[in-house]
C-alpha cells in the first residue's frame, strides 16, 4: 500500500496566507498565489512520502520492552499490564526470542468464548445470562491465550511499511527483532502518532 | 467547448505590489543600465554604423532590475536568452527574410522553443529575435555580428550594472543562480 494511494491530509494554507507571506518578503515574487499553493501541497506530499520511507522502526521504537513468559499465570499478566498502563506485550522464551504477543484482544477473545466479542458485547451477554467475566480464563497461562506466531519487524523497516502492516493485520504493536529473532524493541500505534511530530513545523 | 471557455475565467489573484523601496531600486538600476548602453550608443558609436541600443534591452531592464528574484531574470537567462534568440533571428531572416510576416513569426516562436529547451527563457529574447527580422537596414547589415554587438555586449554591460546595483541594499541580492 503506497502512500500515494491514500489522501495525505495537507495543512491547508489559504490564498490569504500566501499573500501575507509574499508581503513579508522583500522583492516582487514572480508567481501567483494559486501556483504557490499548488507547489506547496505537492511538495508537502512528497515530503510525507519521503519521511515515511526514510524514517525507520529503529528511530521510533521503544527499547525497554516489558515482556511476559508463556508460563506466566493470567492474573499476573493482567496485573503487569495494568500496572504499566499498557495494552499488550511480546511473549518471549528464556533466550529473549519472541514467541508470541499477548494483548487485551487476546483476553477479550477468550472471555467471549472464542467469538470476537467486544467488552460491551460480553458484558451484555453476561448480564442477560448470568455468569462471570473470567469464567473461561481462570487458571490459564499466557501461553494458552497469546497470539502466536507473532508478527514482527526488523529495525530497518520504514515507518510507511510498518504502519501499513498494522493497518492490514489490525494489530497495535510490532515487536522489533534482530536477525536471530531476539527482541530489540517495540513499535506501537502511539509511537507512530508521536513520530508525526516530524511532519509539523517547517522552521526554515 | 464550455470547459474551454471556463479556463479563461481566471482562478487566482495578482500577487501583492512591490514596496516603494523595491520600486526605487528598480528605477535606479534600470536608469543606470540603460544609460550605460545608451551612452555608448549615442556617443561612443556616434559616427560609426554600429548600434548598441535595441528595444529588447528595455524589456531586459524590467526583469534584471525590477524582478531580480525571477528565474527569468537570472544571468543565464539574460545572456543565454538574448544570444540564442539573436542567432535564431538572424538565421531565420537569412532563410525566410523575403516573406516578412513569416520570418517574424518563425523567428519569435523558434526562439521561444529554443530558450525553453536550453532553460534560458528570457522574454526580451523574443524581441531580440523579432528585431533581427524587422530591425531595418542597420540590423540586417550586421548579419551574425548582431549576436555579438549590440546583443551580447549590450546584455553583458547591463548584467554588470545589475550585479553592482542589485546587491547594494542589504535586503536584495542577485543573482539567484548562475548556472
Amino acid at each position: 500500500m503506497s502512500i500515494r494511494s491514500r489522501n495525505v491530509p495537507v495543512p491547508d494554507i489559504s490564498e490569504e496566507d500566501v499573500i501575507e507571506a509574499m508581503k513579508d518578503i522583500q522583492g516582487y515574487m514572480d508567481i501567483t498565489p494559486a501556483d504557490f499553493r499548488e507547489i506547496y501541497r505537492t511538495a508537502y506530499r512528497h515530503a510525507v512520502s519521503r519521511l515515511l520511507k526514510t524514517l525507520k522502526a529503529a528511530e521510533i521504537m521503544t527499547q525497554n520492552v516489558h515482556v511476559l513468559y508463556a508460563d506466566t499465570p493470567l492474573n499476573e499478566a493482567a496485573a503487569l499490564l495494568a500496572d504499566k498502563g499498557i495494552t499488550g506485550t511480546p511473549v518471549t522464551d528464556g533466550s529473549n526470542h519472541v514467541i508470541g504477543v499477548i494483548s487485551e484482544k487476546d483476553f477479550l477473545r477468550r472471555m467471549g468464548a472464542g467469538k470476537s466479542d467486544s467488552f460491551m458485547q460480553i458484558t451484555a451477554r453476561l448480564i442477560t445470562n448470568g455468569g462471570c467475566l473470567t469464567d473461561n480464563i481462570k487458571a490459564k497461562t499466557v501461553g494458552e491465550i497469546m497470539s502466536s506466531p507473532a508478527v514482527t519487524i526488523t529495525e530497518d523497516v520504514s515507518v510507511g511499511t510498518l504502519s501499513a502492516l498494522m493497518s492490514s493485520r489490525n494489530i497495535n504493536r510490532l515487536p522489533v527483532v534482530d536477525a536471530d529473532g531476539g527482541l530489540k524493541g517495540i513499535v506501537t500505534r502511539s509511537d507512530i502518532i508521536n513520530s508525526f511530530g516530524v511532519f509539523g513545523g517547517f522552521d526554515d | 467547448m464550455i470547459n474551454f471557455l471556463r479556463k479563461m475565467e481566471g482562478k487566482t489573484q495578482s500577487p501583492p505590489a512591490a514596496g516603494i523601496v523595491e520600486v526605487i531600486w528598480a528605477w535606479i538600476g534600470s536608469f543606470t543600465g540603460i544609460a550605460a548602453v545608451g551612452l555608448i550608443h549615442f556617443y561612443l558609436l556616434d559616427n560609426t554604423a554600429s548600434i548598441m541600443l535595441i528595444g529588447s534591452f528595455g524589456a531586459s531592464a524590467v526583469l534584471i532590475y525590477g524582478v531580480i528574484r525571477s528565474p527569468l531574470a537570472q544571468p543565464r537567462n539574460l545572456m543565454g536568452g538574448h544570444i540564442i534568440s539573436a542567432l535564431i533571428g538572424v538565421t531565420v531572416f537569412k532563410i525566410l527574410g523575403d516573406i516578412q510576416w513569416l520570418a517574424a513569426a518563425a523567428a519569435v516562436s523558434t526562439a521561444i522553443a529554443l530558450m525553453h529547451i536550453t532553460k534560458t527563457l528570457h522574454p526580451p529574447g523574443g524581441a531580440t529575435a523579432l528585431i533581427a527580422v524587422i530591425g531595418g537596414e542597420s540590423v540586417h547589415r550586421l548579419g551574425y555580428v548582431y549576436v555579438l554587438m549590440p546583443v551580447g555586449l549590450g546584455a553583458l554591460i547591463m548584467l554588470a550594472v545589475a550585479l553592482l546595483v542589485n546587491n547594494i541594499s542589504s535586503k536584495r541580492s542577485y543573482p539567484e543562480f548562475w548556472l
